[in-house]
Protein backbone atom coordinates (compact mmCIF):
# COMPACT_ATOMS: atom_id res chain seq x y z
CA UNK A 1 0.00 0.00 0.00
CA UNK A 2 2.63 2.52 1.07
CA UNK A 3 4.90 1.29 -1.71
CA UNK A 4 2.08 1.90 -4.21
CA UNK A 5 1.56 5.40 -2.89
CA UNK A 6 5.25 6.19 -3.33
CA UNK A 7 5.26 4.70 -6.83
CA UNK A 8 2.13 6.71 -7.75
CA UNK A 9 3.73 9.86 -6.42
CA UNK A 10 6.81 9.18 -8.51
CA UNK A 11 4.67 8.61 -11.62
CA UNK A 12 2.61 11.68 -10.80
CA UNK A 13 5.65 13.92 -10.55
CA UNK A 14 6.94 12.56 -13.88
CA UNK A 15 3.58 13.23 -15.55
CA UNK A 16 3.47 16.61 -13.81
CA UNK A 17 6.85 17.47 -15.34
CA UNK A 18 5.46 16.90 -18.84
CA UNK A 19 2.37 18.94 -18.00
CA UNK A 20 4.63 21.68 -16.65
CA UNK A 21 6.45 22.01 -19.97
CA UNK A 22 3.13 22.11 -21.83
CA UNK A 23 1.55 24.55 -19.38
CA UNK A 24 4.53 26.92 -19.36
CA UNK A 25 4.31 27.27 -23.14
CA UNK A 26 0.55 27.78 -23.02
CA UNK A 27 0.85 30.30 -20.20
CA UNK A 28 3.60 32.30 -21.94
CA UNK A 29 1.28 32.90 -24.88
CA UNK A 30 -1.70 33.61 -22.64
CA UNK A 31 0.26 35.90 -20.32
CA UNK A 32 1.62 38.05 -23.13
CA UNK A 33 -1.24 38.04 -25.63
CA UNK A 34 -4.15 37.72 -23.14
CA UNK A 35 -5.62 35.26 -25.62
CA UNK A 36 -6.16 31.51 -25.33
CA UNK A 37 -4.47 29.65 -28.18
CA UNK A 38 -6.56 26.53 -28.77
CA UNK A 39 -4.19 25.54 -31.59
CA UNK A 40 -1.26 25.31 -29.19
CA UNK A 41 -1.62 21.54 -28.80
CA UNK A 42 -2.40 20.75 -32.44
CA UNK A 43 0.73 22.69 -33.54
CA UNK A 44 2.82 20.49 -31.23
CA UNK A 45 1.00 17.42 -32.54
CA UNK A 46 1.90 18.38 -36.10
CA UNK A 47 5.56 18.71 -35.08
CA UNK A 48 5.40 15.18 -33.63
CA UNK A 49 3.78 13.94 -36.84
CA UNK A 50 6.60 15.41 -38.93
CA UNK A 51 9.12 13.64 -36.70
CA UNK A 52 7.17 10.38 -37.07
CA UNK A 53 7.10 10.82 -40.85
CA UNK A 54 10.89 11.36 -40.85
CA UNK A 55 11.35 8.30 -38.64
CA UNK A 56 9.27 6.14 -41.00
CA UNK A 57 11.33 7.28 -44.01
CA UNK A 58 14.68 7.12 -42.19
CA UNK A 59 14.50 4.64 -39.28
CA UNK A 60 18.19 5.28 -38.62
CA UNK A 61 17.54 8.84 -37.40
CA UNK A 62 18.60 9.36 -33.79
CA UNK A 63 16.59 10.84 -30.96
CA UNK A 64 18.27 14.25 -31.26
CA UNK A 65 17.42 14.55 -34.96
CA UNK A 66 13.80 13.56 -34.28
CA UNK A 67 13.60 16.03 -31.41
CA UNK A 68 14.93 18.78 -33.69
CA UNK A 69 12.30 17.96 -36.34
CA UNK A 70 9.50 17.90 -33.73
CA UNK A 71 10.59 21.25 -32.29
CA UNK A 72 11.10 22.81 -35.72
CA UNK A 73 7.72 21.58 -36.93
CA UNK A 74 6.01 22.86 -33.81
CA UNK A 75 7.61 26.30 -34.21
CA UNK A 76 6.65 26.46 -37.91
CA UNK A 77 3.05 25.48 -37.18
CA UNK A 78 3.03 27.96 -34.29
CA UNK A 79 4.23 30.72 -36.61
CA UNK A 80 1.37 29.92 -39.00
CA UNK A 81 -1.12 30.08 -36.11
CA UNK A 82 0.30 33.40 -34.92
CA UNK A 83 0.14 35.01 -38.39
CA UNK A 84 -3.37 33.81 -39.17
CA UNK A 85 -5.13 33.92 -35.79
CA UNK A 86 -3.36 36.32 -33.46
CA UNK A 87 -1.51 39.02 -35.41
CA UNK A 88 -4.72 40.26 -37.11
CA UNK A 89 -6.64 40.36 -33.80
CA UNK A 90 -3.91 41.99 -31.72
CA UNK A 91 -6.08 45.00 -30.92
CA UNK A 92 -9.42 43.37 -31.56
CA UNK A 93 -11.64 40.66 -30.23
CA UNK A 94 -10.24 37.91 -28.01
CA UNK A 95 -13.16 35.67 -28.92
CA UNK A 96 -12.49 36.05 -32.65
CA UNK A 97 -8.82 35.11 -32.08
CA UNK A 98 -9.80 32.07 -30.05
CA UNK A 99 -12.37 30.84 -32.57
CA UNK A 100 -9.83 31.41 -35.37
CA UNK A 101 -7.31 29.30 -33.46
CA UNK A 102 -9.95 26.59 -33.20
CA UNK A 103 -10.52 26.76 -36.95
CA UNK A 104 -6.80 26.30 -37.55
CA UNK A 105 -6.84 23.36 -35.11
CA UNK A 106 -9.25 21.66 -37.56
CA UNK A 107 -6.78 22.35 -40.36
CA UNK A 108 -3.74 21.02 -38.52
CA UNK A 109 -5.59 17.89 -37.45
CA UNK A 110 -6.70 17.08 -40.99
CA UNK A 111 -3.21 17.85 -42.28
CA UNK A 112 -1.78 15.31 -39.83
CA UNK A 113 -4.24 12.60 -40.87
CA UNK A 114 -3.51 13.32 -44.55
CA UNK A 115 0.23 12.98 -43.91
CA UNK A 116 -0.10 9.71 -41.99
CA UNK A 117 -3.50 8.14 -42.64
CA UNK A 118 -3.98 5.42 -40.03
CA UNK A 119 -5.01 6.49 -36.56
CA UNK A 120 -2.05 5.43 -34.41
CA UNK A 121 1.62 5.44 -35.41
CA UNK A 122 4.58 4.05 -33.51
CA UNK A 123 7.15 6.51 -32.21
CA UNK A 124 10.61 5.32 -31.06
CA UNK A 125 11.22 5.23 -27.33
CA UNK A 126 14.30 6.99 -25.97
CA UNK A 127 15.63 3.87 -24.37
CA UNK A 128 14.75 0.22 -24.99
CA UNK A 129 15.86 -1.37 -21.73
CA UNK A 130 13.99 -1.88 -18.47
CA UNK A 131 13.11 1.10 -16.25
CA UNK A 132 15.69 2.26 -13.74
CA UNK A 133 15.34 0.83 -10.24
CA UNK A 134 15.59 3.27 -7.35
CA UNK A 135 15.35 1.56 -3.97
CA UNK A 136 12.74 -0.80 -5.34
CA UNK A 137 10.77 1.81 -7.27
CA UNK A 138 10.66 1.94 -11.04
CA UNK A 139 11.50 5.12 -12.91
CA UNK A 140 11.37 5.14 -16.68
CA UNK A 141 14.22 6.74 -18.57
CA UNK A 142 11.68 8.88 -20.43
CA UNK A 143 10.29 10.15 -17.12
CA UNK A 144 13.79 11.06 -15.98
CA UNK A 145 14.39 12.89 -19.27
CA UNK A 146 11.08 14.69 -18.79
CA UNK A 147 12.02 15.81 -15.28
CA UNK A 148 15.43 17.01 -16.47
CA UNK A 149 13.96 18.78 -19.50
CA UNK A 150 11.26 20.47 -17.42
CA UNK A 151 13.78 21.61 -14.80
CA UNK A 152 16.20 22.86 -17.44
CA UNK A 153 13.47 24.63 -19.40
CA UNK A 154 12.17 26.38 -16.28
CA UNK A 155 15.67 27.50 -15.28
CA UNK A 156 16.43 28.72 -18.80
CA UNK A 157 13.11 30.53 -19.02
CA UNK A 158 13.67 32.19 -15.65
CA UNK A 159 17.08 33.37 -16.81
CA UNK A 160 15.66 34.67 -20.09
CA UNK A 161 12.79 36.53 -18.44
CA UNK A 162 14.78 37.99 -15.55
CA UNK A 163 18.22 38.56 -17.03
CA UNK A 164 17.92 39.45 -20.73
CA UNK A 165 16.60 42.43 -22.65
CA UNK A 166 14.10 40.15 -24.37
CA UNK A 167 12.80 39.10 -20.96
CA UNK A 168 12.51 42.70 -19.87
CA UNK A 169 10.46 43.43 -22.98
CA UNK A 170 8.22 40.43 -22.30
CA UNK A 171 7.63 41.47 -18.71
CA UNK A 172 6.93 45.05 -19.79
CA UNK A 173 4.36 43.87 -22.35
CA UNK A 174 2.70 41.63 -19.74
CA UNK A 175 2.49 44.53 -17.29
CA UNK A 176 1.12 47.03 -19.82
CA UNK A 177 1.23 46.77 -23.61
CA UNK A 178 0.58 50.49 -23.99
CA UNK A 179 3.40 51.55 -21.67
CA UNK A 180 5.72 49.04 -23.33
CA UNK A 181 4.91 50.44 -26.77
CA UNK A 182 5.51 53.99 -25.53
CA UNK A 183 8.93 53.09 -24.15
CA UNK A 184 10.04 51.85 -27.55
CA UNK A 185 9.36 48.11 -27.28
CA UNK A 186 7.90 46.60 -30.42
CA UNK A 187 4.85 44.74 -29.13
CA UNK A 188 4.20 42.76 -32.35
CA UNK A 189 7.81 41.57 -32.45
CA UNK A 190 7.61 40.52 -28.80
CA UNK A 191 4.45 38.57 -29.61
CA UNK A 192 6.16 36.71 -32.44
CA UNK A 193 9.20 35.85 -30.32
CA UNK A 194 7.09 34.69 -27.39
CA UNK A 195 5.06 32.54 -29.75
CA UNK A 196 8.23 30.97 -31.17
CA UNK A 197 9.64 30.37 -27.68
CA UNK A 198 6.39 28.83 -26.41
CA UNK A 199 6.12 26.61 -29.49
CA UNK A 200 9.71 25.43 -29.03
CA UNK A 201 9.03 24.51 -25.39
CA UNK A 202 5.87 22.78 -26.55
CA UNK A 203 7.89 20.92 -29.18
CA UNK A 204 10.27 19.60 -26.52
CA UNK A 205 7.29 18.44 -24.47
CA UNK A 206 5.68 16.91 -27.55
CA UNK A 207 8.79 14.93 -28.47
CA UNK A 208 9.21 13.60 -24.91
CA UNK A 209 5.52 12.71 -24.55
CA UNK A 210 5.52 10.93 -27.92
CA UNK A 211 8.69 9.03 -26.94
CA UNK A 212 7.28 8.02 -23.58
CA UNK A 213 3.87 6.97 -24.99
CA UNK A 214 5.77 5.39 -27.94
CA UNK A 215 3.03 6.50 -30.33
CA UNK A 216 1.42 9.52 -31.94
CA UNK A 217 -2.27 10.05 -32.72
CA UNK A 218 -4.23 13.06 -34.01
CA UNK A 219 -5.91 13.17 -30.57
CA UNK A 220 -2.64 14.42 -29.08
CA UNK A 221 -3.53 17.94 -30.20
CA UNK A 222 -6.59 18.14 -27.98
CA UNK A 223 -4.70 16.39 -25.18
CA UNK A 224 -1.90 19.00 -25.15
CA UNK A 225 -4.30 21.94 -25.27
CA UNK A 226 -6.54 20.56 -22.52
CA UNK A 227 -3.67 19.64 -20.18
CA UNK A 228 -2.03 23.02 -20.77
CA UNK A 229 -5.24 24.92 -20.04
CA UNK A 230 -6.10 22.77 -17.02
CA UNK A 231 -2.68 23.20 -15.43
CA UNK A 232 -2.67 26.92 -16.16
CA UNK A 233 -6.14 27.30 -14.64
CA UNK A 234 -5.31 25.24 -11.55
CA UNK A 235 -2.19 27.34 -10.96
CA UNK A 236 -3.89 30.69 -11.28
CA UNK A 237 -4.31 32.24 -14.68
CA UNK A 238 -1.29 33.64 -16.47
CA UNK A 239 1.45 33.11 -13.88
CA UNK A 240 4.39 30.96 -14.96
CA UNK A 241 5.30 29.64 -11.51
CA UNK A 242 1.62 29.00 -10.89
CA UNK A 243 1.47 26.96 -14.10
CA UNK A 244 4.34 24.76 -12.89
CA UNK A 245 2.65 24.15 -9.53
CA UNK A 246 -0.69 23.58 -11.23
CA UNK A 247 0.94 21.05 -13.56
CA UNK A 248 2.56 19.14 -10.69
CA UNK A 249 -0.73 19.14 -8.76
CA UNK A 250 -2.55 17.88 -11.86
CA UNK A 251 -0.01 15.09 -12.38
CA UNK A 252 -0.14 13.99 -8.73
CA UNK A 253 -3.93 14.08 -8.41
CA UNK A 254 -4.27 12.17 -11.68
CA UNK A 255 -1.78 9.47 -10.73
CA UNK A 256 -3.33 8.82 -7.34
CA UNK A 257 -6.94 9.06 -8.57
CA UNK A 258 -6.17 6.65 -11.39
CA UNK A 259 -4.79 4.10 -8.95
CA UNK A 260 -7.66 4.46 -6.51
CA UNK A 261 -10.63 4.91 -8.84
CA UNK A 262 -9.63 4.06 -12.44
CA UNK A 263 -9.35 6.35 -15.48
CA UNK A 264 -13.03 7.36 -15.84
CA UNK A 265 -13.43 8.56 -12.27
CA UNK A 266 -9.96 10.14 -12.46
CA UNK A 267 -11.19 12.48 -15.21
CA UNK A 268 -14.45 13.04 -13.35
CA UNK A 269 -12.52 14.06 -10.25
CA UNK A 270 -10.23 16.45 -12.17
CA UNK A 271 -13.10 18.27 -13.86
CA UNK A 272 -15.16 18.38 -10.64
CA UNK A 273 -12.13 19.84 -8.87
CA UNK A 274 -11.61 22.45 -11.58
CA UNK A 275 -15.29 23.42 -11.58
CA UNK A 276 -15.45 23.65 -7.80
CA UNK A 277 -12.25 25.72 -7.64
CA UNK A 278 -13.44 28.11 -10.34
CA UNK A 279 -16.85 28.49 -8.68
CA UNK A 280 -15.29 29.08 -5.26
CA UNK A 281 -12.77 31.47 -6.82
CA UNK A 282 -9.89 31.46 -4.35
CA UNK A 283 -7.71 34.57 -4.54
CA UNK A 284 -4.64 32.80 -5.91
CA UNK A 285 -6.72 31.49 -8.76
CA UNK A 286 -8.72 34.50 -9.84
CA UNK A 287 -5.86 36.94 -10.08
CA UNK A 288 -6.22 38.78 -13.33
CA UNK A 289 -9.06 39.83 -15.57
CA UNK A 290 -9.19 37.51 -18.54
CA UNK A 291 -11.78 38.51 -21.05
CA UNK B 1 -35.22 15.27 -52.68
CA UNK B 2 -32.69 12.43 -52.59
CA UNK B 3 -31.62 10.82 -49.31
CA UNK B 4 -28.28 12.61 -49.27
CA UNK B 5 -29.82 16.07 -49.49
CA UNK B 6 -32.35 15.16 -46.81
CA UNK B 7 -29.52 13.98 -44.55
CA UNK B 8 -27.46 17.15 -45.02
CA UNK B 9 -30.43 19.47 -44.46
CA UNK B 10 -31.52 17.48 -41.39
CA UNK B 11 -28.03 17.73 -39.87
CA UNK B 12 -27.84 21.44 -40.62
CA UNK B 13 -31.19 21.96 -38.88
CA UNK B 14 -30.17 19.92 -35.83
CA UNK B 15 -26.87 21.73 -35.29
CA UNK B 16 -28.57 25.09 -35.80
CA UNK B 17 -30.24 24.59 -32.41
CA UNK B 18 -26.98 24.34 -30.50
CA UNK B 19 -25.47 27.15 -32.59
CA UNK B 20 -28.41 29.38 -31.60
CA UNK B 21 -27.90 28.32 -28.01
CA UNK B 22 -24.27 29.48 -28.11
CA UNK B 23 -25.37 32.65 -29.92
CA UNK B 24 -27.89 33.55 -27.22
CA UNK B 25 -25.14 33.38 -24.58
CA UNK B 26 -22.76 35.40 -26.77
CA UNK B 27 -25.40 38.14 -26.96
CA UNK B 28 -25.41 38.25 -23.15
CA UNK B 29 -21.59 38.54 -23.31
CA UNK B 30 -20.79 35.00 -22.24
CA UNK B 31 -18.54 32.52 -24.00
CA UNK B 32 -19.61 28.97 -23.21
CA UNK B 33 -17.54 25.91 -24.11
CA UNK B 34 -20.23 23.70 -22.66
CA UNK B 35 -23.53 23.91 -24.56
CA UNK B 36 -22.94 20.34 -25.81
CA UNK B 37 -23.78 19.14 -22.27
CA UNK B 38 -27.39 20.33 -22.58
CA UNK B 39 -27.63 19.00 -26.13
CA UNK B 40 -26.59 15.68 -24.57
CA UNK B 41 -29.04 15.98 -21.67
CA UNK B 42 -31.82 16.52 -24.20
CA UNK B 43 -30.68 13.62 -26.37
CA UNK B 44 -30.37 11.17 -23.49
CA UNK B 45 -33.49 12.15 -21.53
CA UNK B 46 -35.71 12.48 -24.61
CA UNK B 47 -34.43 9.21 -26.03
CA UNK B 48 -34.96 7.39 -22.73
CA UNK B 49 -38.51 8.66 -22.37
CA UNK B 50 -39.63 7.53 -25.83
CA UNK B 51 -37.56 4.34 -26.17
CA UNK B 52 -37.75 2.98 -22.62
CA UNK B 53 -41.18 4.08 -21.49
CA UNK B 54 -43.00 4.66 -24.75
CA UNK B 55 -43.77 8.37 -24.28
CA UNK B 56 -44.84 10.31 -27.35
CA UNK B 57 -42.07 12.51 -28.76
CA UNK B 58 -43.71 15.93 -28.16
CA UNK B 59 -44.19 15.21 -24.46
CA UNK B 60 -40.68 13.75 -24.15
CA UNK B 61 -39.28 16.85 -25.90
CA UNK B 62 -41.04 19.15 -23.45
CA UNK B 63 -39.65 17.28 -20.44
CA UNK B 64 -36.19 17.12 -22.03
CA UNK B 65 -36.20 20.90 -22.54
CA UNK B 66 -37.17 21.37 -18.92
CA UNK B 67 -34.31 19.11 -17.84
CA UNK B 68 -31.94 20.99 -20.17
CA UNK B 69 -32.97 24.27 -18.55
CA UNK B 70 -32.51 22.84 -15.04
CA UNK B 71 -29.07 21.44 -15.94
CA UNK B 72 -28.09 24.81 -17.42
CA UNK B 73 -29.19 26.58 -14.23
CA UNK B 74 -27.18 24.11 -12.15
CA UNK B 75 -24.10 25.26 -14.10
CA UNK B 76 -25.06 28.93 -14.30
CA UNK B 77 -25.72 29.57 -10.61
CA UNK B 78 -22.23 28.70 -9.30
CA UNK B 79 -20.54 30.40 -12.29
CA UNK B 80 -22.53 33.63 -12.17
CA UNK B 81 -19.54 35.70 -11.03
CA UNK B 82 -17.08 34.30 -13.58
CA UNK B 83 -16.02 36.21 -16.69
CA UNK B 84 -14.19 35.46 -19.90
CA UNK B 85 -11.86 32.49 -19.93
CA UNK B 86 -12.78 31.55 -16.33
CA UNK B 87 -16.41 31.17 -17.38
CA UNK B 88 -15.43 29.30 -20.55
CA UNK B 89 -13.28 26.85 -18.58
CA UNK B 90 -15.95 26.30 -15.93
CA UNK B 91 -18.54 25.49 -18.59
CA UNK B 92 -16.05 23.18 -20.29
CA UNK B 93 -15.42 21.36 -16.99
CA UNK B 94 -19.18 21.02 -16.42
CA UNK B 95 -19.69 19.65 -19.93
CA UNK B 96 -16.90 17.10 -19.53
CA UNK B 97 -18.50 16.06 -16.22
CA UNK B 98 -21.77 15.53 -18.09
CA UNK B 99 -20.01 13.49 -20.79
CA UNK B 100 -18.37 11.23 -18.20
CA UNK B 101 -21.74 10.90 -16.45
CA UNK B 102 -23.20 9.65 -19.76
CA UNK B 103 -20.31 7.15 -19.90
CA UNK B 104 -21.23 5.91 -16.43
CA UNK B 105 -24.97 5.85 -17.11
CA UNK B 106 -26.22 2.26 -17.40
CA UNK B 107 -29.94 1.85 -17.19
CA UNK B 108 -31.72 -0.64 -19.39
CA UNK B 109 -35.27 -1.95 -19.31
CA UNK B 110 -36.73 -4.75 -21.47
CA UNK B 111 -38.76 -3.38 -24.37
CA UNK B 112 -40.29 -6.06 -26.65
CA UNK B 113 -37.88 -8.59 -25.15
CA UNK B 114 -34.85 -6.40 -25.91
CA UNK B 115 -32.76 -4.58 -23.31
CA UNK B 116 -33.18 -0.89 -24.19
CA UNK B 117 -31.49 2.13 -22.65
CA UNK B 118 -28.11 3.82 -22.17
CA UNK B 119 -25.29 1.29 -21.93
CA UNK B 120 -22.34 3.39 -20.78
CA UNK B 121 -19.58 3.82 -23.34
CA UNK B 122 -21.38 1.33 -25.60
CA UNK B 123 -23.90 4.07 -26.28
CA UNK B 124 -27.67 4.05 -26.44
CA UNK B 125 -29.31 2.38 -29.43
CA UNK B 126 -32.88 1.76 -30.48
CA UNK B 127 -34.35 5.28 -30.22
CA UNK B 128 -36.90 4.37 -32.88
CA UNK B 129 -39.95 6.49 -32.10
CA UNK B 130 -39.80 8.28 -35.46
CA UNK B 131 -39.52 5.03 -37.43
CA UNK B 132 -42.18 3.24 -35.42
CA UNK B 133 -44.61 6.11 -35.78
CA UNK B 134 -44.27 5.75 -39.54
CA UNK B 135 -42.79 9.23 -40.01
CA UNK B 136 -40.84 9.56 -43.29
CA UNK B 137 -37.37 11.19 -43.18
CA UNK B 138 -38.74 13.98 -45.33
CA UNK B 139 -41.55 14.64 -42.87
CA UNK B 140 -39.13 14.63 -39.94
CA UNK B 141 -36.93 17.10 -41.84
CA UNK B 142 -39.96 19.35 -42.29
CA UNK B 143 -40.75 19.03 -38.59
CA UNK B 144 -37.19 20.01 -37.58
CA UNK B 145 -37.23 23.06 -39.80
CA UNK B 146 -40.71 24.02 -38.64
CA UNK B 147 -39.54 24.03 -35.01
CA UNK B 148 -36.40 25.90 -36.05
CA UNK B 149 -38.47 28.51 -37.90
CA UNK B 150 -40.61 29.02 -34.81
CA UNK B 151 -37.46 29.48 -32.70
CA UNK B 152 -36.04 31.93 -35.24
CA UNK B 153 -39.30 33.90 -35.24
CA UNK B 154 -39.09 34.11 -31.45
CA UNK B 155 -35.49 35.35 -31.70
CA UNK B 156 -36.39 37.99 -34.30
CA UNK B 157 -39.30 39.20 -32.18
CA UNK B 158 -37.00 39.31 -29.15
CA UNK B 159 -34.35 41.30 -30.99
CA UNK B 160 -36.80 43.91 -32.16
CA UNK B 161 -38.23 44.35 -28.68
CA UNK B 162 -36.93 46.23 -25.68
CA UNK B 163 -35.87 42.88 -24.17
CA UNK B 164 -33.39 42.38 -27.00
CA UNK B 165 -31.85 45.80 -26.41
CA UNK B 166 -31.55 45.02 -22.69
CA UNK B 167 -29.85 41.73 -23.49
CA UNK B 168 -27.28 43.34 -25.79
CA UNK B 169 -26.74 46.05 -23.20
CA UNK B 170 -25.89 43.43 -20.59
CA UNK B 171 -23.54 41.76 -23.04
CA UNK B 172 -21.70 44.96 -23.86
CA UNK B 173 -21.41 46.46 -20.39
CA UNK B 174 -22.88 44.58 -17.41
CA UNK B 175 -21.82 47.29 -14.93
CA UNK B 176 -23.58 49.99 -16.91
CA UNK B 177 -26.68 47.78 -17.25
CA UNK B 178 -26.71 47.21 -13.49
CA UNK B 179 -26.33 50.94 -12.90
CA UNK B 180 -29.39 51.51 -15.09
CA UNK B 181 -31.41 49.35 -12.71
CA UNK B 182 -31.35 46.08 -14.66
CA UNK B 183 -31.17 42.94 -12.53
CA UNK B 184 -28.19 41.49 -14.41
CA UNK B 185 -27.99 38.27 -12.38
CA UNK B 186 -31.60 37.36 -13.02
CA UNK B 187 -31.19 38.07 -16.71
CA UNK B 188 -28.09 35.94 -16.96
CA UNK B 189 -29.78 33.00 -15.26
CA UNK B 190 -32.82 33.37 -17.51
CA UNK B 191 -30.64 33.44 -20.62
CA UNK B 192 -28.68 30.39 -19.43
CA UNK B 193 -31.90 28.42 -18.82
CA UNK B 194 -33.34 29.38 -22.20
CA UNK B 195 -30.08 28.47 -23.97
CA UNK B 196 -30.02 25.14 -22.12
CA UNK B 197 -33.60 24.35 -23.15
CA UNK B 198 -32.84 25.30 -26.75
CA UNK B 199 -29.78 23.03 -26.89
CA UNK B 200 -31.82 20.22 -25.29
CA UNK B 201 -34.49 20.61 -27.98
CA UNK B 202 -31.82 20.12 -30.63
CA UNK B 203 -30.54 17.10 -28.69
CA UNK B 204 -33.94 15.39 -28.56
CA UNK B 205 -34.37 15.75 -32.32
CA UNK B 206 -30.76 14.65 -32.91
CA UNK B 207 -31.27 11.44 -30.89
CA UNK B 208 -34.48 10.61 -32.73
CA UNK B 209 -32.96 11.29 -36.13
CA UNK B 210 -29.87 9.14 -35.50
CA UNK B 211 -31.64 6.43 -33.38
CA UNK B 212 -28.20 5.85 -31.78
CA UNK B 213 -26.23 8.17 -29.49
CA UNK B 214 -23.02 7.74 -27.53
CA UNK B 215 -21.20 9.93 -24.99
CA UNK B 216 -18.52 10.86 -27.55
CA UNK B 217 -21.15 12.73 -29.60
CA UNK B 218 -21.25 15.36 -26.87
CA UNK B 219 -17.55 16.17 -26.46
CA UNK B 220 -15.86 19.56 -26.61
CA UNK B 221 -15.64 19.42 -30.43
CA UNK B 222 -19.41 19.91 -30.66
CA UNK B 223 -19.29 22.82 -28.22
CA UNK B 224 -16.52 24.70 -30.00
CA UNK B 225 -18.12 24.03 -33.37
CA UNK B 226 -21.36 25.61 -32.20
CA UNK B 227 -19.43 28.68 -31.02
CA UNK B 228 -17.67 28.87 -34.37
CA UNK B 229 -21.00 28.61 -36.22
CA UNK B 230 -22.45 31.47 -34.17
CA UNK B 231 -19.38 33.64 -34.69
CA UNK B 232 -18.79 33.14 -38.43
CA UNK B 233 -22.47 33.60 -39.23
CA UNK B 234 -22.46 36.83 -37.32
CA UNK B 235 -23.59 38.32 -34.05
CA UNK B 236 -25.96 40.85 -35.60
CA UNK B 237 -29.00 38.64 -36.08
CA UNK B 238 -30.29 35.18 -35.23
CA UNK B 239 -29.92 34.29 -38.92
CA UNK B 240 -26.14 34.42 -38.30
CA UNK B 241 -25.77 31.04 -36.57
CA UNK B 242 -27.97 29.50 -39.27
CA UNK B 243 -25.68 30.91 -41.96
CA UNK B 244 -22.69 29.51 -40.05
CA UNK B 245 -24.18 26.02 -39.95
CA UNK B 246 -25.17 26.16 -43.61
CA UNK B 247 -21.67 27.27 -44.65
CA UNK B 248 -20.06 24.31 -42.90
CA UNK B 249 -22.56 21.50 -43.25
CA UNK B 250 -24.46 22.67 -46.30
CA UNK B 251 -21.71 24.13 -48.47
CA UNK B 252 -18.61 22.14 -47.55
CA UNK B 253 -20.06 18.78 -46.60
CA UNK B 254 -23.03 19.00 -48.93
CA UNK B 255 -21.13 20.00 -52.07
CA UNK B 256 -18.59 17.17 -51.67
CA UNK B 257 -16.05 19.35 -53.55
CA UNK B 258 -13.60 19.35 -50.65
CA UNK B 259 -13.84 15.64 -49.91
CA UNK B 260 -10.89 14.77 -47.67
CA UNK B 261 -9.91 18.45 -47.36
CA UNK B 262 -13.11 19.71 -45.79
CA UNK B 263 -11.57 20.72 -42.47
CA UNK B 264 -8.62 22.43 -44.15
CA UNK B 265 -11.06 24.39 -46.31
CA UNK B 266 -13.49 25.17 -43.46
CA UNK B 267 -10.71 26.11 -41.03
CA UNK B 268 -8.97 28.39 -43.50
CA UNK B 269 -12.24 29.99 -44.51
CA UNK B 270 -13.22 30.71 -40.90
CA UNK B 271 -9.81 32.08 -39.89
CA UNK B 272 -9.63 34.37 -42.93
CA UNK B 273 -13.24 35.47 -42.53
CA UNK B 274 -12.60 36.47 -38.92
CA UNK B 275 -9.66 38.64 -40.02
CA UNK B 276 -11.98 40.65 -42.25
CA UNK B 277 -15.13 40.38 -40.15
CA UNK B 278 -14.32 39.70 -36.49
CA UNK B 279 -18.02 39.66 -35.55
CA UNK B 280 -19.09 37.40 -38.39
CA UNK B 281 -20.70 37.79 -41.80
CA UNK B 282 -23.96 39.29 -40.55
CA UNK B 283 -22.58 41.60 -37.88
CA UNK B 284 -24.45 44.50 -36.29
CA UNK B 285 -23.41 46.99 -38.97
CA UNK B 286 -24.61 44.85 -41.86
CA UNK B 287 -27.89 44.14 -40.09
CA UNK B 288 -28.43 47.85 -39.40
CA UNK B 289 -27.69 48.67 -43.04
CA UNK B 290 -30.15 46.03 -44.23
CA UNK B 291 -32.76 47.28 -41.79
CA UNK B 292 -32.36 50.87 -43.01
CA UNK B 293 -32.73 49.78 -46.64
CA UNK B 294 -35.88 47.93 -45.72
CA UNK B 295 -37.53 50.70 -43.74
CA UNK B 296 -36.74 53.49 -46.25
CA UNK B 297 -38.95 51.87 -48.86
Amino acid sequence: MLADLVQNTLDGVAAGASYALIAVGFTLIFGVLRRANLSYGPAIMLGCYLATLAFQRQPALGALALAAIAIGGSVLAGAYVERLCFAPHRQGSAIAAMVASFAVWMQLEELATLALPRHVHAFPALYDGAPLQLAGFALRVESLAMLLAAGLACALLWWMLERTRFGLAVRAVIASPVAAELSGISVPRTFVRVFALASAIGGVAGFLVAASHEQVTPMMGMWFTLKGMLAMMLGGLGSLSGAVWGALALGLVEAHAQWFFGPQLRDLLIYALLFALLAAGPRWMITRSAS
Amino acid sequence: MDDYTIGVLTNAGLFAFIALSAYLLLLAGELSFGQQAFFGVGAYSGGMLTAMWGWPLPLAAAVAMLLGAIAALAVAVPTLRLRGLYFAMATLAAAELARIAFELLQWQVPVDGEATGPDGTQGFRGIRWVLESGIEPQTFLALIWAVLTAVLALFLALERSKLGATLRGIGEDPELAAALGIDVDRWKLGVAAAAGALAAMGGVLYAHHNTYIEPRNFDIMLGVHSLAYALIGGLGTAFGPLVGVLVDIGLLEGSRVFEGYRMIAFGGLVALLLVVRPRGLLDERVVQWLRNRFSSR
